[in-house]
């Protein structure tokens, strides 16, 4: 429609050049091949008049024209090709104008995300975490829409190979039309996760988001405690703090090396395998850089009762820290913190060429010293690679990680805090498990519910009065006894979570249960709950009648049994 | 072994050999087709198909409706047989048999899958 309202002139033009150019040709007399005179038809004029301004120009057909004519077509032509210039250059003039293409990429992505048939969600900021998010998503399978303000980053989207659609809108991400575009009113939108760089616009798109559609999901990053008490009462609100979950992350690693390397395991981390801890020394640690990142390690190690020895050359001895040098982290400030005494190092300053040259120094000075380096930017990876260090923890990579597990599997953080509580014996086990269960290969996490849409024959038994116990559903369709190569983590209960439940926690309708274990399992165990020969298999080992026939025989033979018993 | 699956399968390989039996031979020669055998074909596959009512899986939902096709066919073509049986002394024409075997070859493809459907299911649950 806007192409049309646009195009009202030239259009106008062109028929009333038309009209002229054809009713002329028809009145003017010409001569027939017999020399009696005779007029065009009207469709004929319109043939002549069409290849004429058009330029094609098939000659004087059907009979040699009159000189009165030659003169009348001249004007034709003219007139012809000059409206067709018109309405040629007012096109090329409106595919140029800039308003216009945005306005028809923005129609077009709304119309892409109205399409949208199954859960997604909505991604604002496409930085490194962004991208690192939407590639985890696609690996899942789940779409999710894109807005950036910046167009270069919106043209590297549409170049990556995801699985699933994934379309992307270049505009501002705060401004409220835009997220509507993006399908936040949309019936299936799961969530909207703002990830830009400015923590004041994630702060108006968790408002705005929050205002527009209250039941959709919002994950706000955020490093300022204002931002977190503004946010903290809405309900469905959810603040990401980057600098927290890395100390978390850190001092999990530190403090409960098992469930670090479960944890890692878990989230498909590269070149960890499931069992093999690091072997993280617990005292005696230097900390680079002392920044907003390093206040939060500091204080997630001081929980942990280490007491680090920190390097940086903006800190004040009025801050309640003992132990402290103030200076740049060079060679010569750490041979001086006692770096080749030291037991382990964390190179946490926020720029990445200061912390490849403490690696540098400590390997120089101490290279039996534990590292632990911060990568700042996601490009320089090759370069930390290469570095040989005990532990790489990536800003944006640690949080686009937590945010698809939260979207993913929400339980598994519950899981992963209930086990830090528990203590690392109890991460011990469940290690074990795993590893007997699924061993080498790829962890996949997955939940069931079993209502009638998910598991159409577990909740015909239930409803049967059927007893079936957590064990029973994963044994091996083929094999009865033996199981799956899964294992169920939490079983959520009106939102009482069993945590690692037993193969005798008995099965309810509406339950819903956190696998993890390879993709073939995640198939098999579904189509074992969506049939009932199967399952009724599994559940008593015996093989139940098909059909009525069999049925009927079965007990027909059962009555006789009982009678002459 | 369990005694109903050798019956199940007894019936829907048996239904698909009788139909083949009654297909073999030149198409349009009615001395290479019997019309008992083409009666029998009927009666066992409707057996085949009374077993197969009930079964509430994916599979069994398809193996009914491949028996339904081969019934449907098979009940044709001896009802086209009624039809034109009085064509000759001996039975039905050259041109009516090509008829009656081409229907029967149809329901003959249907048993065909059924028994693969049964092969393949057997053959995936391997217990």
């Amino acid at each position: 429609m806007l192409v049309l309202r646009y195009m009202r002139r030239p259009i106008f033009v062109l028929i009333i050049v038309y009209a002229i150019g054809i009713t002329g040709m028809a009145l003017i007399p010409g001569t027939a091949a017999d020399g009696s005179p005779e007029y065009m038809s009207l469709f004929h004029a319109f043939y002549f008049f069409t290849y004429t301004a058009t330029t094609t120009g098939f000659g004087e057909i059907p009979s040699e024209f009159t000189d009165q004519q030659r003169l009348w077509a001249i004007l034709c032509l003219y007139i012809g090709v000059i409206a067709w210039l018109y309405a040629i250059g007012s096109i090329i003039h409106l595919i140029q104008n800039m308003h216009f293409v945005q306005a028809l990429s923005e129609y077009r992505f709304s119309r892409v995300v109205n399409r949208i048939t199954e859960p997604f969600f909505i991604i604002c900021g496409f930085g490194d975490t962004g991208s690192l998010l939407a590639r985890g998503l696609s690996d899942h399978r789940f779409t999710a829409v894109v807005i950036d303000r910046d167009p270069e980053r919106i043209k590297a989207l549409s170049l990556r190979d995801y699985n699933v659609t994934m379309p992307g809108l270049c505009g501002d991400p705060s401004e409220p039309r835009h997220l509507v575009d993006a399908g936040l009113k949309h019936p299936q939108c799961k969530a909207v996760i703002a990830l830009t760089s400015d923590e004041d616009v994630n702060l108006k798109i968790a408002v705005v988001s929050r205002f527009i559609n209250p039941k959709v999901q919002v994950i706000c990053r955020s490093t300022s405690t204002k931002h977190k008490e503004q946010l903290a009462p809405l309900d469905n609100v959810r603040i990401i703090n980057p600098f927290e979950i890395f100390a978390q992350l850190l001092s999990m690693a530190i403090i409960t090396p098992r469930l670090h390397n479960l944890n890692s395991w878990l989230v498909r981390a590269k070149g960890v395998r499931l069992g093999v801890p690091l072997d993280v020394p617990s005292n005696n640690w230097i900390l680079c850089g002392y920044g907003r990142m390093g206040q939060w390690l500091h204080k997630y190690m001081k929980l942990n009762s280490i007491n680090p020895l920190i390097i940086d050359p903006d800190i004040e001895s009025s801050s309640g820290i003992d132990r402290f040098i103030k200076g740049y982290a060079d060679h010569g400030t750490l041979s001086d913190a006692g770096l080749d005494t030291a037991a382990g190092i964390v190179a946490g300053t926020d720029n990445d060429s200061d912390n490849l040259n403490i690696l540098m120094s400590a390997q120089v000075l101490n290279p039996k010293a534990f590292t632990i380096v911060r990568q700042n930017h996601h490009a320089n990876q090759l370069a930390f690679d290469a570095a040989s260090v005990d532990l790489i923890l990536q800003s944006s990579l640690t949080t686009g990680r937590r945010i698809l597990k939260y979207l993913i599997s929400p339980h598994i953080q519950i899981l992963i805090d209930y086990l830090r509580e528990q203590g690392e014996q109890h991460t011990e086990k469940i290690v074990n498990r795993l590893s007997t269960s699924i061993g080498d290969q790829t962890p996949h996490l997955w939940s069931v519910t079993l209502d009638s849409k998910h598991a159409k024959s577990a909740t015909e038994l239930l409803n049967a009065g059927h007893i079936i116990n957590i064990g029973d559903i994963i044994r091996h369709p083929s094999r009865r006894c033996e199981s799956l190569s899964c294992v169920p983590l939490v079983v959520l209960r009106t939102n009482r979570p069993i945590m690692l439940p037993e193969n005798e926690i008995q099965l309810f309708n509406n339950d819903s249960i956190l696998f993890c274990g390879t993709e073939q399992s995640e198939q098999l165990l579904a189509s074992t709950l969506n049939n009932t020969y199967t399952l009724h298999y599994l559940l008593t080992g015996k093989e139940v009648a098909r059909g009525f026939i069999f049925q009927w025989l079965g007990q027909l033979a059962e009555d006789k049994k009982s009678s002459t018993a | 072994m369990n005694l109903e699956r050798v019956i199940f399968g007894f019936f829907i390989i048996l239904s698909l050999t009788f139909n083949f039996v009654f297909v073999i031979g030149d198409i349009d020669n009615p001395m290479h087709h019997s019309v008992w055998i083409l009666t029998i074909a009927i009666l066992v596959n409707l057996i085949a198909t009374g077993l197969k009512l009930g079964d509430r899986s994916q599979v069994g939902a398809l193996l009914l409706a491949a028996s339904l096709v081969a019934d449907l066919l098979l009940i044709t073509a001896r009802v086209v047989w009624v039809i034109y049986q009085n064509d000759t002394l001996q039975g039905p024409s050259a041109e009516s048999i090509v008829t009656i075997v081409s229907l029967a070859g149809g329901a003959l493809i249907a048993n065909i899958v059924s028994v693969i459907i049964l092969i393949g299911d057997t053959l995936m649950s391997r217990r």
